[in-house]
């Protein structure tokens, strides 16, 4: 979808139409979930600070998100991808992969497929989409983002090679910024750069990801469209009204970060054995630190005395304005593990 | 006050005390080092609250008397660096400033208020239980005993070693509630039964004090603190306050399955082939039948498997029982004999593992490992 959340608001309040628009935080130390096209224009990105935005484009228009409706125009969205298969895989609200291969209705191609979901959602939703046609995961995604908003873009075996070789590895779907300026700062800019280093190389600079960046700059990636794709992590964040300087402080709001971890941990029937803790300056430097415990975390009060642990562990040199807690690395039953006996005292 | 010391001796004295300080102390005035100096005894302590470490050094040439301050780091940094020769501090105990006077040089440092230093608890004088110990048995207690202790918060009693005194002997006993180990001695003894809960951190500071100590400790406890008393030293810690599990009732009795084997070709052994067990489980396999000892281990997931043979004596049904590598050796490397006897019911319940003969008489060792449930 096209600055999804920004559209969906232009939609429901038609003041809205044709201005410069972000959905997120308007106060001090709020963050753009998502900017209009109108106020793209000005340089307003997603995740950038409300004050800089206000700054580059000083119209404008802060509004509060709304992810219930969100969710509803999503469900629409995907409702009318199953019209066409049940191989969806869902990225966020408004993104999903497809597999076309083999569809319920509609004529055996990917491209004119793509072109009447657009056509349908538009008619459900009165939402523009983007499209990006290929035979797999990465290079659909990268295409997606060719000719947005409200286009499509095909990449084909036959020319899949010559795309990848003239994109810019900052564009390439799973390489993030700081990889990208690492690459730049070795003078590879574009894919056919990327193609030059080999799969040893890439693996000592950037680990597991080198094999990745190999494959796909070969216009590779064996992924499947997996519609049921687990969850990996459940977590919660909180971002303060002012920035946070004492242990004190920030244990008490570790709690409360704590409660509401605990809430979705419970609700998802995972078990975690591994805890999180972010935290974010206030100059944006982001911190992670992690433990690991054997079985999985069970009690609630397991999940904040090790959340205290980790923040106890630390010693924070500037003011604080996002504390975060993740549970991952979820332990399987079906696996069949075996497990280790304890002395019943 | 002023006095004249070795800067070699000195630093001795200070190195063994500072490791009780904790490098995220609660409290800044913990970081530093109480001298105190009456007649011709210097004093220095050294404390993270819970536990104490005090030494003594009788100085020819000293002057007045006073307690204070000195930041720990600093002063031990700085005698680092000196060759060995005599150095004299001066102290003003009221504006708490510290000079070094060395051959060359002066060094100056701002101290603290010796006042502002916690005191020492007091140990109450009429339910103190009074016991002596030759070092040697003392050392074997914690050192066989401490890497058994667990590392949970929410049972602290298993964060320490259970010290055991009784008219017979004296025991020490820790456990993770995975492996356990009893290490008893009957050439140490109590008039009357008492015991207390050491924490791990005191435990391994005797365990570095120790191996020098050639008189024997004198230790006094009751209910809250515990004292011990070297030539040098003497160290006084909190104690792990509840009751230790009742942890004889849980050393299984009736174990038909009996194994003797080499220590250390069974060591050797399951440390090769460990390297191929899950790293997730570090589970081996034992299989035992017909004096032969098959251990396995295998990682589904990079399709990697390892066995090795090796011969023992055994008396028993064929059994195949699963332990966490890591555990298992933990325990082999802490047993100092050269063959260990292995006692087993079955795959469920504990294995114990023994030494076939002791390196003393008066010694008692047992260690008891849980196994590990192989489901696949």
């Amino acid at each position: 979808m096209d600055a999804f959340y920004a559209s969906v608001e232009q939609l429901d309040n038609p003041e809205l139409k044709g201005k410069p628009v972000a959905v997120g935080g308007s106060r001090e130390r709020g963050v753009v979930a998502a900017a209009s096209y109108e106020a793209r224009k000005y340089g307003v990105r997603s995740a950038m600070s409300s004050k800089v935005a206000k700054r580059k484009c000083p119209d404008l228009i802060f509004v509060k998100p709304r992810f219930s409706r969100y969710k509803e125009i999503s469900n629409q969205i995907r409702e009318v991808f199953f019209e066409y298969t049940d191989l969806v895989e869902p990225l966020s609200l408004d993104e999903a992969y497809l597999d076309v291969t083999y569809v319920k209705k509609g004529k055996p191609s990917a491209t004119l497929i793509a072109q009447e979901i657009r056509k349908r959602i538009l008619e459900e939703t009165k939402l523009t989409a983007s499209a990006g046609v290929s035979y797999n995961k990465f290079l659909a995604k990268v295409a997606s983002d060719v000719n947005k908003p409200n286009g499509i873009f095909v990449v084909t075996p036959k020319n899949a090679q010559d795309f990848i070789d003239n994109l810019e590895v900052r564009k390439f779907f799973g390489i993030g910024k700081v990889t990208a300026e690492k690459l730049n700062k070795m003078g590879i800019w574009f894919g056919r750069d990327l193609k030059q280093i080999d799969r040893f190389e890439l693996v000592r600079l950037f680990g597991k990801s080198g094999n990745y960046y190999y494959e796909i700059s070969r216009g590779e990636d064996l992924r499947p469209v997996q519609p049921f794709r687990e969850r990996k992590s459940v977590g919660a964040e909180q971002t303060f009204f002012t920035d946070l300087f004492t242990e004190n402080d920030l244990e008490s709001e570790l709690l409360g970060i704590a409660d509401i971890l605990w809430e979705r941990y419970e609700r998802s029937n995972a078990k975690a054995r591994t805890l999180t803790l972010k935290y974010k300056y206030a100059d944006f430097e982001q911190h992670t630190r992690s433990k690991t415990i054997t079985g999985w975390v069970t009690g609630k009060n397991e999940l904040i005395e090790g959340a205290k642990d980790l923040l106890h562990s630390e010693t924070f040199i500037k003011g604080i304005r996002l504390l975060g807690l993740t549970l991952s690395n979820f332990q399987h039953e079906e696996k069949n593990e075996p497990v280790q006996l304890t002395i019943d005292f | 006050m002023k006095f004249v010391v070795s800067s070699t001796d000195l630093l001795s004295h200070l190195s063994a005390i500072s490791k009780v300080i904790s490098s995220k102390s609660t409290m800044p005035i913990l970081d530093n080092f109480l001298f105190g100096l009456t007649d011709a005894e210097l004093t220095i302590t050294a404390s993270d609250l819970e536990s104490t470490l005090i030494t003594h050094m009788e100085l020819d040439n000293t002057e007045g008397e006073g307690v204070i301050a000195v930041p720990a780091k600093l002063l031990i940094d700085t005698l680092k660096e000196f060759p060995e020769q005599p150095l004299t501090f001066q102290i003003n105990t009221d504006n708490f400033s510290v000079e070094i006077f060395s051959d060359n040089g002066k060094y100056s440092i701002v101290g603290q208020s010796g006042e502002d230093f916690p005191e020492l608890p007091e140990m109450g004088e009429e339910e103190a239980t009074s016991v002596t110990i030759g070092p040697k048995i003392l050392l074997n207690g914690i050192e066989k005993t401490l890497f058994a202790t667990a590392d949970d918060e929410l049972r602290p009693v298993m964060n320490g070693i259970f010290v055991e005194l009784t008219p017979e002997s004296m025991g020490f006993v820790a456990s993770d509630a995975h492996k356990l180990v009893r290490y008893r001695r009957s050439d140490a003894a109590s008039e009357f039964e008492s015991s207390f809960i050491l924490p791990k951190k005191p435990a391994s500071l005797l365990r570095n004090l120790l191996p020098k100590e050639e008189y024997d400790v004198k230790l006094e406890f009751d209910n809250k603190n515990a004292m011990f008393t070297l030539t040098n030293y003497k160290l006084i810690c909190r104690l792990v306050e509840g009751n230790y599990p009742s942890y004889n009732s849980v050393i299984p009795k009736d174990n038909p399955n009996k194994m003797i084997i080499d220590r250390l070709a069974f060591y050797n052994t399951v440390k090769r082939v460990s390297v191929f067990s899950n790293q997730a489980s570090n589970l081996v396999k034992l299989n035992i039948n017909d004096n032969q000892l098959v251990v396995s281990a295998q990682d589904i997931d990079f399709s990697i498997s390892a066995v090795e043979r090796l011969s023992c004596e055994y008396d028993g049904e064929e059994i195949e029982i699963g332990f966490k590598s890591t555990f298992l050796l933990e325990i082999l490397s802490n047993i100092s004999a050269s063959d260990v006897r292995m006692e087993m019911s079955d795959p469920s319940r504990a294995g114990l593992l023994l030494p076939v003969e002791t390196e003393e008489e008066a010694e008692d060792v047992l260690m008891l490992l849980m196994p590990m449930m192989i489901n696949a």
